[in-house]
């Protein structure tokens, strides 16, 4: 990766003219069956800029209770796009098409806020890296179309929902309007996330990109990296479902419902564990008082996921 | 098919160099948003260090720069900044500041050396008595160098006198420096003493110093720390960014020096554009790494048109307006590049004078001649 990233052929994407840029959009774009996609610097701005051009200000989208939309943007959908939300709330971060269809709010007149897209996360971060059924991606699509709303996928780790079912990439961008896809997560780029949609949707983001700050100039450096990850490190992320899984039975959570990449535990004190796992030298992550979250990636081996689960065995067994 | 380019629109197509492209390779990276990635770090602490200021912050691009200093410094909603009507704020940001800022802009005339009247800057402050009906200024944005204006250098005597009129009425001041290094190397005054006065300053690696990406806000901690979290909530907080902030460590170690390089070449480029007997020049406002020159007849030769015959040539560049057109030189460009450019667009001048003759003179008739007969 780094030495595609040292010899990558260059020139200003402002002025829409870095070639390596341009390949990984055209490739990305087409790997989800869709029109075009635009590079940006983080998943936040990928999702502000998609989401954004579903949603205008003063109009509502409809998400799960702890998307990451909502939850950690700094509520920049709110704040910058002007939009607002309502959400259900799914134990697994799944779609509930009842509650769905009961919260949405159609165009009643100049007095209330209409609903006009619902935003899927796939895979759900808080909710465990969950994989939300492409059979319910189906059904929101054909009730979406029926009421004429648009849909937005958070798909900053489709790729492990992708490997972890065999659902084609294609299959979920018919299934959505526009996605954000990242390639500095599991598929282990430095930077980077792409906006991916219609060609219209992503020509008119690209100014709203430049109004953020998010025009960079030489940017195939990091481009030629994002083309690398996905030639080498898609299929992979089944390993670190693997590892996942070791890790989950080490700490006691059922392998059985780690899905992808991501292990969600209960601990009495978070912080506690958090510094403890950090002193036996394993990082990880408290996203919540009593709860505190794993991922597995290509930078964790088979032999550092076994003795990072050993360590936290360990870890929390002394604090259970 | 033309095999030499001179790109002279920008100084922002600067590729990387050998060694930017092997310091990117060996960059020791980790996850910047979680606050780790050295190379991030040592850039950020190296400029905060030359500009003389406690702390920095690495961005991708001068707009998300300028965007978040303007919006720090304003963050109590109801602000208004002042700045000058043909700033890089003010002109070519898509109006993020007031978009997304929500802060109210409140334009000054700019001179054509790139300085505001001082007095119209203090006539311009709100005063208390208008609370109920006024916005509050909390900030004056200066440009240094300053770029619609022609790259011209704000002096330090000036930013100190605005400065001193900003601490006056307790208001920020900050530094569009997007060019800072070329001010100062054309100055000959250090770049911390420059922006001395200054509450913040942007400043740029991805132009005239070459790097691929980037810039970087320095001011106090307290100012960078919420920049930091402004910046994540924009979309900025990139994770393995030592990659880019490696190249650009070796554009500000190696390339300020080249600058003056730039200068000296826009003022031989600038003195073989006053030549052509179509274009006037004002050799008194080169002084920096722009060139504009303004076109005697553009019924004539459009800078469109110009630009456009240029192109065939492999010479890039940028109509200013709809008299003039911008040159801007960089360390890429050579000496031979000038001479190269200059005898293309004297071609190209006379391409067009004898073509207009043919062409232009002809249409004109063709077109008053449709007009009777629709009429």
């Amino acid at each position: 990766m780094r030495r595609a990233m040292a010899e990558a052929e260059v020139g200003d994407d402002v002025y829409d003219e870095d070639p390596t840029v341009r390949v990984l959009q055209d490739r990305v774009a087409d790997l989800f069956g869709k029109e075009a996609a635009l590079f940006c610097p983080t998943g936040s701005m990928a999702n502000v800029l998609a989401l954004g051009s579903l949603v205008g200000p003063g109009q509502e989208v409809l998400c799960e209770a702890r998307a990451h939309v909502l939850r950690a943007e700094l509520g920049a959908h709110g704040a910058l796009t002007g939009l607002t939300s309502r959400t259900w709330s799914h134990p697994r971060g799944q779609l509930d098409l009842a509650a769905i269809e009961d919260m949405y709010a159609p165009d009643m007149g100049p007095f209330f806020v209409r609903t006009t897209a619902v935003a899927v996360e796939n895979t759900h971060n808080f909710a465990g890296g969950t994989v939300v059924p492409v059979e319910d991606l189906r059904a929101l699509r054909a009730w979406a179309d029926s009421v004429g709303i648009g849909v937005h996928t958070d798909g900053a780790r489709i790729w492990n929902a992708h490997v972890a079912t065999g659902t084609p990439l294609k299959e979920y961008g018919t299934l959505t309007d526009s996605l954000a896809v990242c390639l500095s997560k599991g598929l282990g780029a430095p930077v980077g996330s792409l906006m991916v949609g219609s060609r219209d949707e992503v020509e008119e983001a690209r100014v709203r990109r430049k109004r953020l700050g998010g025009g960079m100039r030489q940017v195939g450096i990091l481009a030629a990296a994002g083309l690398h990850a996905l030639d080498h490190h898609v299929e992979r992320l089944a390993e670190d479902h693997e590892h996942a899984r070791l890790l989950a039975e080490a700490c006691g959570v059922d392998p059985a419902g780690v899905e992808t990449n991501l292990v969600v535990v209960d601990v009495p004190d978070a912080v506690d564990v958090v510094r403890r796992a950090a002193d036996a030298g394993v990082r990880v992550g408290a996203v919540g008082p009593q709860r505190v979250r794993l991922l597995t990636h290509l930078d964790v081996s088979r032999a550092d996921a076994e003795s990072a689960a050993s360590i936290l065995a360990g870890v929390l067994g002394a604090t259970a | 098919m033309v095999a030499r380019v001179v790109d002279l629109r920008s100084d922002t197509v600067t590729k990387p160099n050998q060694a930017m492209r092997s310091a990117m390779a060996a960059a020791i990276v980790d996850d910047d948003v979680l606050g780790f990635d050295p190379t991030a770090q040592k850039l950020e602490m190296e400029v905060a260090s030359i500009m003389h200021k406690d702390a920095a912050l690495f961005v991708p691009s001068g707009t998300m720069a300028n965007l978040i200093s303007v919006m720090v410094h304003c963050e109590v909603r109801g602000s208004e900044v002042i700045l000058g009507d043909n700033s890089h704020i003010h002109v070519y940001e898509n109006g993020g500041i007031s978009t997304i800022g929500g802060i109210h802009a409140k334009t000054l005339p700019n001179n054509v050396d790139g300085t505001m009247d001082i007095e119209k800057i203090v006539k311009a402050i709100r005063g208390t008595d208008g609370e109920l009906y006024y916005p509050t200024t909390r900030l004056i944005c200066l440009e240094n160098t300053h770029a619609n204006c022609g790259g011209r250098c704000l002096s330090v005597e000036y930013i100190d006198k605005v400065g001193a009129v900003a601490k006056e009425y307790g208001i920020k001041l900050h530094i569009d420096g997007a060019r800072i290094f070329n001010a100062s190397v054309a100055l000959g005054v250090p770049v911390h003493r420059l922006v001395q006065e200054a509450d913040s300053v942007s400043v740029c690696l991805s132009k005239g110093l070459g790097a691929p990406v980037g810039s970087v806000i320095v001011g106090s901690k307290d100012f960078i720390t919420k920049a930091k979290r402004l910046r994540k909530t924009l979309g900025g907080g990139m994770r393995q960014v030592g990659v880019l902030c490696a190249a650009a460590y070796v554009a500000l170690r190696d390339n300020v020096p080249k600058l003056s390089d730039d200068h000296r070449r826009a003022k031989i480029l600038a003195e073989g554009l006053q030549k052509v007997e179509h274009f006037s020049v004002d050799l008194s406002s080169v002084d920096s790494n722009m060139v504009f020159f303004d076109i005697k007849e553009t019924s004539k030769i459009s800078p469109d048109r110009l630009c456009e015959v240029l192109q065939e040539r492999g010479v890039l560049a940028m109509p200013a307006s709809s008299t003039s057109v911008r040159l801007v030189l960089h360390y890429q460009i050579s000496a031979s590049d000038i001479q190269f450019s200059l005898t293309c667009i004297k071609g190209v001048v006379e391409q067009i004078l004898t073509d207009g003759t043919k062409n232009g003179v002809i249409e004109q008739n063709m077109l008053s001649v449709s007009q009777t007969v629709t009429v």
